[in-house]
C-alpha cells in the first residue's frame, strides 16, 4: 500500500490531534494503524472522527477551544486538493502519526482554566505548503499537561524549515496574509494587546458598551481617574476626621490578631504569592474570618465586586 | 482508633495558603498597615500643619506595600521614598480638559489617537512609563482592582468613625 488517498491523510492528521491531547489514548494509535492498513474508507470515517475530536478539544481547550477548531478543520478541509498530489510511503504513516500536527492555543481569559495547551504543528515539508504555513517563534508556556509535552517531545521530528524549541509560541498564519517575520511579529503582538484589553474590558465597569479601542481606553482612563480622585478624596477625609479615628483605632488595635509594628517603612512580606501563579482557582464566596467590626463591613462592602474577574487578574502574567 | 483521630486532627490543622482569595489578603494587610500608621500620626502630630499630604502618605504608602507583588508597587514605592513633598498620584483637572479637547478632534489619525491615550494610561500607573504596552496593560489591570479595595477600606474606616 503505497498510497493514502487525501482523506486518511485528514483523518491522520485529525487523529493525531487528539493524540497530543490524549496521550493515554496511545493504544488506539496501534488500533488505528490496523485499520489503516485494513484499507480504510475515508470520508466517513474522517466525518465520525472528526465529531470524536470535537469534545476532547473544548474540554481541553476551554470556551475558545470551538473557534480554534473549527479553524483547523476548515485549514484541513482546504487542504484537501493540494493533498490529491501527497504520496507518502507506508513506512511514513507512522511518522505521520507520531508526527503530531500541533499549534498552540492560549486560552484567553478563562474564569475556571488558564492552561495553555501546546500542541506542534509539523507538515511534510512540500513548496506550496510552507508558504502557507509559517511559524512565528514567540515565547510559550505549557504547565499542565507535562505527559502531553513530553509526547509531542518525542515526536519533534525536523522539518527542513524549521526547528522548534518548547519555549515558543507559534502563531499560525491565515490564509491571504503577509507571512514575513515582522508582520508575523506584529500580528501576535496585536493579537496579545488586544487579550488584554478584553480583560480589561471585563473589570471596568461600563466598557461593554464601547466598541474599539480608542473608546475603551478612554473608558478606563476615566475609570482610573475617578478612582485615584475618590482615593484622594477620602484621605482628605480621613485626616479631617484623624483625632477623631483615635478612640477607635486603640479599640481596633488592641482587637487585630496580628498588629503589624511602625514604622510604616518596613516592608512586609507576603503571606500569599501572585507572582506567576498560573493557576486560577474560581473564586466562592469571601470567608470571613475575623470578628473586627470594620474588617467585616469592608468585606460585605467588597462581596459585591465581581470577585471573579479580580482573580484572573490577578493571575495574569 | 486513636492513631486515626490524631491523624485527623493533624490534617485539620493544616492551612494550604493558595485558597485564600487574593483580594481579601489585600485589603486585610491594606488595613493592618494604614490603620496603626494612622494611628502613629494622631499620636506623633498635635498640630494640624501638612496633615492631608501625610496621611494621603500613609495612604500611598500602604497601598504600595500591600501590594508588592506588582510592579507598580515598586515604582510607587520608590517615588514616596524619594519625595518627602510627597506628590499626589492625581492630577486630576488637567487631564480631564485634555481627554474631553481629545475626543472633539477629527478622528483622522485614529492610530495616533490610540498611542496618545495609551501613553496618557501610562501616566496615570506609577511607573508606567519605564513599561512597554503590553506589560502597562496588565499591570493597570490589578492597578485598578487594588484601587477599588483600597477606597472600600477607606470608605469603611471613614464610615466607621463617623
Amino acid at each position: 500500500m503505497d498510497y493514502i488517498s487525501p482523506q486518511t491523510y485528514n483523518s491522520t492528521l485529525s487523529f493525531s490531534l487528539s493524540l497530543a491531547l490524549n496521550p493515554i489514548r496511545k493504544d488506539k494509535s496501534s488500533k488505528f494503524l490496523n485499520l489503516l492498513s485494513m484499507d480504510l474508507t475515508g470520508l466517513k470515517w474522517l466525518q465520525q472522527h472528526q465529531q470524536m475530536v470535537s469534545p476532547e478539544f473544548l474540554q481541553i481547550l476551554g470556551s475558545d477551544g470551538r473557534e480554534e477548531l473549527r479553524r483547523v478543520e476548515s485549514y484541513l478541509g482546504n487542504n484537501l486538493d493540494e493533498l490529491q498530489n501527497f504520496r507518502p510511503g507506508y513506512d511514513t504513516i507512522d511518522g505521520c502519526i507520531s508526527r503530531t500536527s500541533s499549534f498552540q492555543m492560549e486560552p484567553v481569559k478563562s474564569n475556571e482554566e488558564n492552561r495553555v495547551v501546546a500542541l506542534q504543528n509539523k507538515r511534510k515539508p512540500e513548496g506550496k505548503r510552507e508558504t502557507r504555513e509559517k511559524k512565528k517563534k514567540i515565547k510559550a508556556e505549557d504547565e499542565t499537561e507535562s505527559s502531553m509535552k513530553g509526547n509531542s517531545d518525542m515526536s519533534n521530528t525536523e522539518t527542513s524549515s524549521d526547528v522548534l524549541k518548547q519555549d515558543y509560541i507559534h502563531v499560525r498564519a491565515r490564509r491571504g496574509e503577509a507571512t514575513d517575520r515582522h508582520s508575523l511579529a506584529e500580528r501576535a503582538r496585536r493579537e496579545k494587546i488586544s487579550k488584554k484589553m478584553k480583560c480589561l474590558q471585563d473589570i471596568v465597569p461600563g466598557c461593554n458598551k464601547v466598541t474599539g479601542k480608542a473608546g475603551m481606553l478612554d473608558e478606563i482612563i476615566n475609570y482610573v481617574q475617578s478612582l485615584q480622585q475618590q482615593v484622594e478624596f477620602l484621605s482628605m477625609k480621613l485626616s479631617f476626621l484623624n483625632p477623631q479615628l483615635e478612640f477607635h483605632i486603640h479599640e481596633l488595635s488592641s482587637m487585630m490578631a496580628d498588629q503589624r509594628s511602625f514604622p510604616l517603612h518596613q516592608q512586609g512580606s507576603l503571606d500569599y504569592s501572585v507572582i506567576n501563579s498560573n493557576q486560577t482557582t474560581s473564586l466562592n464566596a469571601l470567608k470571613m474570618e475575623t470578628s473586627l467590626s470594620w474588617d467585616v463591613h469592608s468585606q460585605c462592602l467588597y462581596n459585591n465586586l465581581r470577585t471573579d474577574s479580580v482573580f484572573s487578574f490577578f493571575s495574569l502574567k | 482508633m486513636e492513631r486515626q483521630i490524631i491523624n485527623k486532627k493533624k490534617r485539620v490543622f493544616s492551612v494550604e495558603p493558595n485558597k485564600i482569595p487574593p483580594s481579601e489578603v489585600f485589603t486585610r494587610k491594606y488595613t493592618r498597615l494604614l490603620v496603626p500608621a494612622l494611628k502613629k500620626l494622631n499620636m506623633n502630630k498635635n498640630s494640624s500643619q501638612a496633615n492631608q499630604l501625610t496621611v494621603k502618605h500613609e495612604v500611598d504608602m500602604a497601598l504600595a506595600l500591600s501590594a508588592q507583588e506588582f510592579a507598580w508597587s515598586r515604582f510607587l514605592l520608590q517615588k514616596l521614598s524619594s519625595s518627602n513633598n510627597p506628590t499626589t498620584t492625581t492630577s486630576s483637572s488637567s487631564n480631564g480638559i485634555r481627554i474631553q479637547k481629545r475626543s472633539g478632534k477629527e478622528g483622522g489619525d485614529e492610530d495616533g489617537e490610540i498611542e496618545e491615550k495609551l501613553r496618557e494610561l501610562q501616566k496615570l500607573l506609577p511607573g508606567g512609563e519605564e513599561m512597554n504596552v503590553e506589560e502597562m496593560l496588565g499591570e493597570i489591570g490589578n492597578y485598578i482592582k487594588c484601587l477599588e479595595l483600597q477606597t472600600i477600606a477607606l470608605k469603611s474606616i471613614v464610615e466607621d468613625t463617623t
